[in-house]
Parts: C-alpha cells; structure tokens; sequence
C-alpha cells in the first residue's frame, strides 16, 4: 500500500511539470519506459494500442475494451486523466492522438532501435575484479541503513555524508542544527515527516528522497531533465553488470557522487571510469511488489544463491514470503517480531514497548503509553496499523484468511448474502488491536477548538436572523443557538459580519 | 446592542464538559459562557492548559497493562 503512495508522488510530480519539459524527457527512450511502467494497467493497454498506430484513434473504441458498469468506467476515465494530465495523449473531437515525441522513444525502447544509449552503456573491458551481486547488495544495504540507523538516532561510527545530511534537513524530515559542511553537528532530531518516512518501504523512501533531491538540483542549476533522465535509466539498467560513464553528461556524473552516497550505485573509486547500479536502483520503478527491506531483500538473495538450481520454485517462495513478513500481534497487544536487524528493532521501538531480545527475535508490547509517544511525535494511527499490517507474519494472513472463509461459509449456509465480504475485510491485525490504537489517537484530541468571536444581545429576532443568515453564507458560522440567539463566527468572519451589520444599518437609515 | 466576545469554541462530549467545568470551578479563568453541553466559550490563551490538565486527569483513570504486571510480579 505504500508502495501505491510513491507512485503517486511521482507521477504528481511528473503531471505538474511543463509540456516543454515532458517533451524534453520523452526524448529518452529509457524515461519512456519507466513512465510507461509507473501507469495504471488500463493506460497501459491503451498506450500499446496506439503506439503502432499512426492515426488517432477515436476514444469510443476505448469504451469496448471497458466493462459496462460504474467501476469499469472509473478506471477508464482514470487512465484517461492520467496520460491527458501527462500529456502522453491530446484530444481533438473526440479522437486521441498519441504524443509524437514520446511514440518515437517508446517504440525505440521496444523494439530496440537505440541510439541515444539511454539504456546505458555497458563497459566493454572486462574489469578485473569484478563485483559480485552480493557484494553489491552489501554495500547498499550498508549505505541505506546507515541513512536510516541516523534517522532513528542510533549511535553511528561515521555520521552520512554531507550531502545525505543536507538532503534530510532540506526535505524536512529531520531537524539538524549546526554546522553540515563540517559535520559538526548540535542537535539531531527527526520531524513528523520523517517518522512517517521511516515506516514506508525502501523503494517509497528512495523516491521521496530522489524527489527532495531534484528540487535541491533545480536550485543548483543542474538540468531537471537530465536529473530525471538518469533516475530513470538506473531503473532499467542490469544489476551486477558495470556501466561506462562515457554516455552520462557532466550533470550526471556529478549526481552519481550523490547516489554513491545513498547506495544506489556503487563505484570502486570516485576516479573510477565505471559504476554498478544496485538492487536499490534497479528496482526503482518496477511494478511488482517492491522489495519491503534491504535486508530481506538480501536474505533472499542469498538465499536463492546457496540453493540448488534444482530445488522447488515453491520452496523459494515459501522462504521469501517467510522473511516478509515477521510481525506477530496477540489479542492481548504482546508483539513478538522475528527481527535481527537493529534498524527494524529500532523503526518498532517508536511505538511498542519493547521488552526482550533474543538471537532472532524481539518481544514487547503496544501499550497506550506507547503508542500515544509515537502520535505525539507524529506518526499517525493508521500508519502504525499499515505497518503491523504488511509487516505481518505470514501464520496471521493465514489465520486471517481462515477466519474470513468461516465467515462467509457462515453466511452463505445461513441464506446471507456473502458478496460485501472480500478480501478487503481480512483482519490481520486483530480488531480489537486495530480499535484501540485508533481510541487511543481519539483520545488524544479530546476537544476540538477554534478561535473567534461570540455574538450575543441581540435586539430582536430580524436583527439575529438577518446577521446569522449572512454568517451562514459566507461560511463563517460555527455554531449558533436560536433558542438565546447567539452565534459564533470565525476570526476572519466577524470583521466582515461587522461590515455588513454597519451596511445594513445605514441602508435602513436611508429607506 | 448587539456584543461580540473575544474568544475560543470548544466542541467536545458532554463529560469532557464536564471536567472542563470542573476544572474552571477552582479557578474561574478560563470558561466565559456555557453554550450548552457540547460548546464551550473559553478564552484563547487558556486552550494549551485546558489539554494539559484533561491529559492529566484522563491519563489517571487508564489502565496500563504494564504497571499493572509489574505489580502482579511484586506480589
């Protein structure tokens, strides 16, 4: 689910660019290509139904495609918007035309007709030593966690690099005092947005900082297309082969200082002629589920390394669905968590009171304490909840799965109707879990109170009606009691409400 | 004449109400009028206080599974 949530941030980010910039990036096959990837799947076939079709295509062949009912049509006018706000297609008269631009790039991306390298040149010469996947994976796990290990507060032997500190600060997802250039710093605290931060998945936190990212670029005069452009070749490059830089423009290589330091690429010197994008980078604009953890994401890859090649594809399945999901929670808010990595102890640490800690697991438990500590600082409920949620132990989604299927036998044998229940009401997390983190937020704004004006003493009920109903109007009212005519108004509103009091007056005066 | 009163509204449950009122009964600062059981006029710069102190209040009457372990583990 949160993996649906950058997405959105990246295509809003891409929609509010200007048609000279689009046009500029539909230049390159490989953006293309991932812009093409980042779409909703009806948008998709759409696309591919054009691009090898030269002339528009009238939009009522579309509606063929599309089941005829309310959420078939949502879809549709959903895709529609996305690619018109994108500019991928124009509509005239009810025929839709293909951007031009972006057709040529698309089709080269297919079909393989490249010349602009946008896919990265490989290194012709073998190097001599080379880099493994592993080793690849290593560093930029090491990078990224260390990013987030600052983030959490852990106590760091080196502290990220300036650029990274700069990046957090600017974003606003933490708070660091002092002197960055130097390292020198005075207070460290992490914001509202950076808790939030912390507990997406890896991919959606790479892309709000690649996003913070470009924003600082545009103050430093580095070219947004060539920025984006690069982001987007790294998610289609090969994990573990090496790329030249001979194909990148001065701006690019200079970011590629930058994305060392967050571990989307790895080079072997900063003088290097190479470098390897790794997992990190690779899967950045991937539709399939994303990786949830560096470290998991490890573990499977060391996993299916150590495998025989002969062993059951179920088997591999079974093992990365088990490094998933690690997060037990009882009915009675003890949580147990089959983690090892002290970042994951860490992120759970905001808003579980953790007990024990043993080889390979952590026990404690949600308290009001606890979770009320994380509101404070920012973290909403459903947030907690959405972790718990995907970070749950696979044996919860099967006790979950199996509950919800007693249900509806339950009803379906009882003559109900089954229909409303889908997998949409699969409780993995325990109800009553679920409620009380909720309660326990409600309990935090207890009162709502808004600032302004009471209006009383009335003389009689046309002078209160005529006032009330223009507080009504310009929608400043907030409450009102009839029975003793009074009425509140906001802070804005009673200078305006005195206005039209003192209009009305002299117009009285006159007639 | 018409009067305007300088203020803040406060929406909240009836008992809520209730311990605002309580609270405002030893110090008669910070509620101007009653509205009526859910709506409250209070004067803005008491606002901060008014959390702090239903906090308190509130936070006794919570059962915390933790302590109350603890305390199992004592006897």
């Amino acid at each position: 689910m949160s993996s649906y949530l950058f997405k959105d941030t990246v295509n809003e980010y891409l929609e509010n660019l200007p048609y000279s910039m689009k046009s500029k990036l539909f230049k390159s096959p490989a953006t293309c290509l991932a812009i093409y990837r980042l779409l909703p799947n009806l948008a998709k076939f759409y696309i591919m139904s054009m691009v090898f079709h030269e002339k528009p295509v009238n939009s009522r062949i579309w509606d063929v495609w599309v089941k005829d009912s309310d959420q078939g049509k949502k879809l549709e006018v959903e895709g529609l918007r996305r690619m018109k706000s994108l500019n991928l297609i124009t509509e005239k008269n009810n025929y839709l035309v293909l951007d031009e631009h972006f057709r040529e790039s698309f089709r080269n991306a297919l079909v393989g007709n490249d010349s602009h390298h946008a896919f990265g040149v490989p290194c012709a010469t073998d190097e001599n030593n080379k880099t493994s996947i592993d080793f690849l994976d290593e560093f930029a796990t090491k990078k990224w966690e260390s990013i987030l290990h600052f983030m959490v507060g852990t106590e760091l032997d080196e502290l990220p690099s300036v650029g990274v500190l700069s990046l957090l600060k600017h974003s606003g997802l933490m708070e660091i005092n002092g002197d960055i250039t130097k390292r020198n710093l005075t207070s460290v605290n992490i914001t509202k947005e950076g808790f939030s931060f912390l507990l997406q998945d890896v991919n959606a936190q790479i892309w709000t900082l690649l996003l913070e990212y470009l924003k600082i670029a545009e103050t430093l005069n580095m070219d947004s297309v060539d920025v984006l452009n690069f982001i987007f070749m790294l998610g289609s490059l090969e994990l573990g082969k090496d790329y030249s830089l001979e194909a990148l423009s001065e701006t690019q290589i200079k970011m590629l200082e930058d994305l060392r330091d967050y571990g989307l690429v790895y080079q072997r010197k900063a003088s290097s002629k190479r470098f390897y994008p790794t997992r990190l980078a690779t899967t950045l604009t991937s539709d399939s589920t994303t990786l949830r953890s560096v470290s998991s994401a490890m573990n499977k890859a060391i996993r299916s390394a150590k495998q025989d090649n002969e062993k059951d594809v179920k088997e591999e399945e079974a093992q990365v669905d088990f490094v998933s999901g690690t997060i037990i929670v009882e009915t009675n808010f003890k949580l147990y968590c089959y983690a090892t990595s002290p970042l994951q102890i860490a992120i759970l640490n905001l808003f579980v009171h953790l007990k024990s800690r043993f080889s390979n697991l952590v026990t404690g438990q949600i308290t009001r304490e606890s979770i009320q500590r994380a509101l404070k600082s920012g973290i909403a409920s459903d947030q907690i909840i959405a972790y718990l949620e995907v970070n749950a132990h696979p044996q919860m989604k099967k006790l979950a799965q199996a509950a919800l299927n007693k249900k509806i036998e339950f009803e379906s044998v009882n003559g109900m109707k089954a229909s409303h229940l889908s997998l949409r009401n699969l409780e993995i997390v325990p109800s009553n879990i679920v409620d009380q983190i909720k309660l326990w937020q409600l309990e935090l704004d207890r009162i709502q109170a808004f600032g302004g004006y009471l209006f009383k003493d009335f003389k009689g009920e046309v002078e209160y009606k005529g006032l009330l109903n223009y507080a009504e109007e310009i929608g400043v009212l907030l409450y009102k009691d009839n029975a003793n005519r009074k009425f509140f108004v906001t802070d804005e509103g009673r200078q305006q409400l005195i206005d039209y009091a003192s209009r009305r007056t002299k117009r009285q005066k006159k007639s | 004449m018409v009067r305007a009163i300088k203020g803040s509204l406060i929406k909240c449950d009836p008992s809520i109400k209730a311990l605002i009122v309580d609270i405002d009964s030893k110090r008669h600062d910070i509620i101007i009028e009653e509205l009526d059981d859910t709506n409250l006029l209070v004067s803005t710069d008491k606002i901060q206080f008014i959390k702090a102190e239903l906090e308190r209040i509130l936070s006794k009457n919570a059962y915390n599974a933790m302590e109350a372990e603890e305390a199992e583990k004592q006897k």
